[in-house]
């Protein structure tokens, strides 16, 4: 039993295939304890009861409704209904196994009702924000979001979420400072400064158009620094440097001059294709990420035609 | 005087060891694991802010940290300008306090105020963990085995050590190298770290849970502010900070950057 525990930790939150992969091993890891009946000391670890808290989530995601119930009550044993993160994922699993629109309004309004007592309710507020969103009510969710970030302005993961709802919404500078500001909580995260790289590229379209661009180059060229092979950095690196050249940018008011772009499209290429082929070779363990290596690998092809 | 070479030889009791050295030993370890659960059992956990804008006021200050130190790895000049002039203006207005209108008065006695009872309370109790065992303890050998010579280091030392090792033991001409009982004492309540972070784990080990607890609430997590301090203080502190801040950025020259370090030669 000791290897499927073991292995949890690799498992990364928005990839279904692995959270399958943990899901079906839920009665197992679940049954591990139902035998001796009361919790052991030795399992009583906050190691433990993170794994747990990631099985439930990841059986709620494959609709193993059943275990994850069972993995909320254990929690709720341990720390007691009234703790605000049992309380947030209470709620999280209420959302996920609510039948209608009208369940999840109760929900709303039990939000509502939770935060009315205690204010200050970090998760309650994160689950009503994101359920607002659900609820094809994207304004709400936005100010929600706002008044949130307002009280606990050092959230980065609050203020990614606020980036991704401004970007649905079309705004796209609101978006670009919200990441920014998750930046400046997390300055070292490559995946963020690749985020705000794409956003930077995707905003590009106006007058502003050459600044942004060679700003998401320099996001982009940061995530790489940080994380050598990481694969979007380098496609976005690919696509942005490209576009520059595309579009003569280079060169222009305190740009990049056109060759250093030239050699960065070319680095950007070669590592493309390192990363692609070293990641085929392997195909299982990138499984999670597949659809963006086929892009790349879409991209590589254009690009050497 | 002793004379400097010559060995000097007690003839020590063995049931000294076995009767002073022994028990010593054995209620010193005990006590600190005593302490140690009971330290975990009356900590208490800090207290979250209770509204919105009393979180504000703890995690402004943290914020215009934050902007300080990771300015130069995100920000170019031009927004960077724009989140200065936000935070020093709301620093200096005071707009993130909790409220406002309390400005420039002085703080509230701690006294009076529960919050800061709270704190004191706490700190208080951990004092008392400290001195209560210490005391009792000091005063149960001082009544039982005071004057001992009891263990005699293998290896010779200077004379300055005499007060360290010798002390209740007022004999002018014992060699350093002999240990009295309460001096054992000190050495066990000095020296025992190790052993009790071999029993108990790592020293934070016994707060895991609580840090687990606390772990989704950022807000509960970290309090800058002491009890007592005046926040607007702070905040007039950390804007001045903030404006003498040079702007570079990173991101400048990046691109040759990682040309130069990860590219191959040939591009």
């Amino acid at each position: 039993m000791a290897g499927p525990v073991a292995n949890i930790h690799e498992i990364s939150g928005s990839d279904l295939i692995s959270a399958l992969h943990l899901a079906q091993q839920a009665p197992a890891i679940l049954g591990q304890q139902s035998g001796s009946g009361t919790i052991s000391n030795s399992s009583d670890t906050a190691d433990y009861y993170a794994r747990l808290e990631q099985l439930m989530l990841a059986c709620l995601r494959t609709g193993d409704d059943q275990s994850a119930h069972t993995c909320l009550n254990r929690l709720s044993l341990r720390f007691g209904p009234s703790n605000e993160r049992i309380m947030g994922l209470r709620g999280l699993y209420e959302e996920a196994t609510a039948k209608d629109q009208l369940a999840l309004e109760k929900c709303l309004q039990e939000y509502d009702n939770t935060l009315s007592q205690s204010p200050v309710n970090v998760p309650i507020l994160k689950r009503r924000a994101a359920l607002l969103r659900s609820l094809k009510r994207p304004s709400d969710a936005i100010s929600s979001l706002i008044q949130l970030l307002d009280a606990i302005p050092t959230d980065a993961e609050a203020w990614c979420e606020l980036a991704d709802l401004y970007q649905s919404q079309g705004l796209g500078s609101q978006a670009i400072f919200s990441l920014e500001e998750a930046l400046l909580i997390a300055p070292n995260s490559w995946n963020i400064h690749s985020r705000l790289g794409e956003l930077l590229y995707i905003c590009a379209s106006d007058g502003d158009a050459s600044r942004l661009l060679g700003r998401s180059v320099q996001h982009f060229s940061r995530s790489i620094e940080l994380c050598d092979d990481y694969l979007r950095g380098c496609y976005g690196l690919t696509l942005a440097s490209t576009r520059m050249l595309d579009n003569d940018y280079a060169g222009v008011s305190g740009q990049l001059p056109k060759k250093t772009l030239e050699r960065l499209k070319a680095f950007a290429l070669l590592k493309l294709g390192e990363i692609v082929e070293s990641r085929s070779v392997d195909d299982q363990h990138w499984a999670s990420s597949r659809s963006e290596l086929i892009a790349a690998k879409e991209l590589l092809n254009r690009q050497l035609k | 005087m002793a004379i400097q070479g010559d060995e000097q030889t007690i003839l020590r009791d063995p049931a000294l060891f076995y009767w002073i050295l022994f028990p010593i030993s054995i209620v010193m370890i005990l006590t600190g694991i005593l302490r140690h659960y009971a330290t975990v059992l009356m900590n208490s956990t800090p207290k979250s802010p209770s509204t919105l804008a009393e979180s504000r006021e703890r995690l402004a200050l943290l914020r215009g940290v934050n902007l300080r130190n990771n300015a130069c790895s995100v920000l170019d000049r031009e927004s960077f300008e724009i989140r200065k002039n936000y935070m020093v203006t709301g620093f200096r207005n005071g707009s993130f306090l909790k409220d406002p209108n309390n400005r420039g008065q002085p703080p509230a006695n701690p006294m009076t105020d529960p919050a800061g009872m709270e704190a004191m309370m706490g700190m208080l109790k951990g004092n008392m963990m400290m001195m209560i065992p210490q005391t009792l303890i000091m005063s149960w050998i001082n009544a039982f085995f005071s004057g001992f010579v009891i263990l005699k280091l293998p290896f010779p030392l200077t004379i300055r050590f005499k007060s360290m090792l010798q002390s209740g033991v007022m004999t002018r001409d014992l060699d350093v190298q002999w240990v009295s009982s309460l001096s054992w004492y000190f050495l066990n309540l000095m020296g025992l770290q190790s052993v009790f972070g071999f029993i108990l784990g790592s020293d934070n080990s016994a707060n895991q849970m609580a840090q687990q607890m606390g772990m989704a609430n950022p807000a509960a997590m970290v309090n800058p502010l002491q009890p007592g301090q005046d926040p607007d203080k702070l905040y007039l502190n950390e804007a001045e900070n903030l404006e003498v801040m040079e702007h570079f950025c990173i991101l400048d020259g990046v691109e040759e950057r990682i040309l130069q370090n990860f590219a191959p030669a040939g591009i």
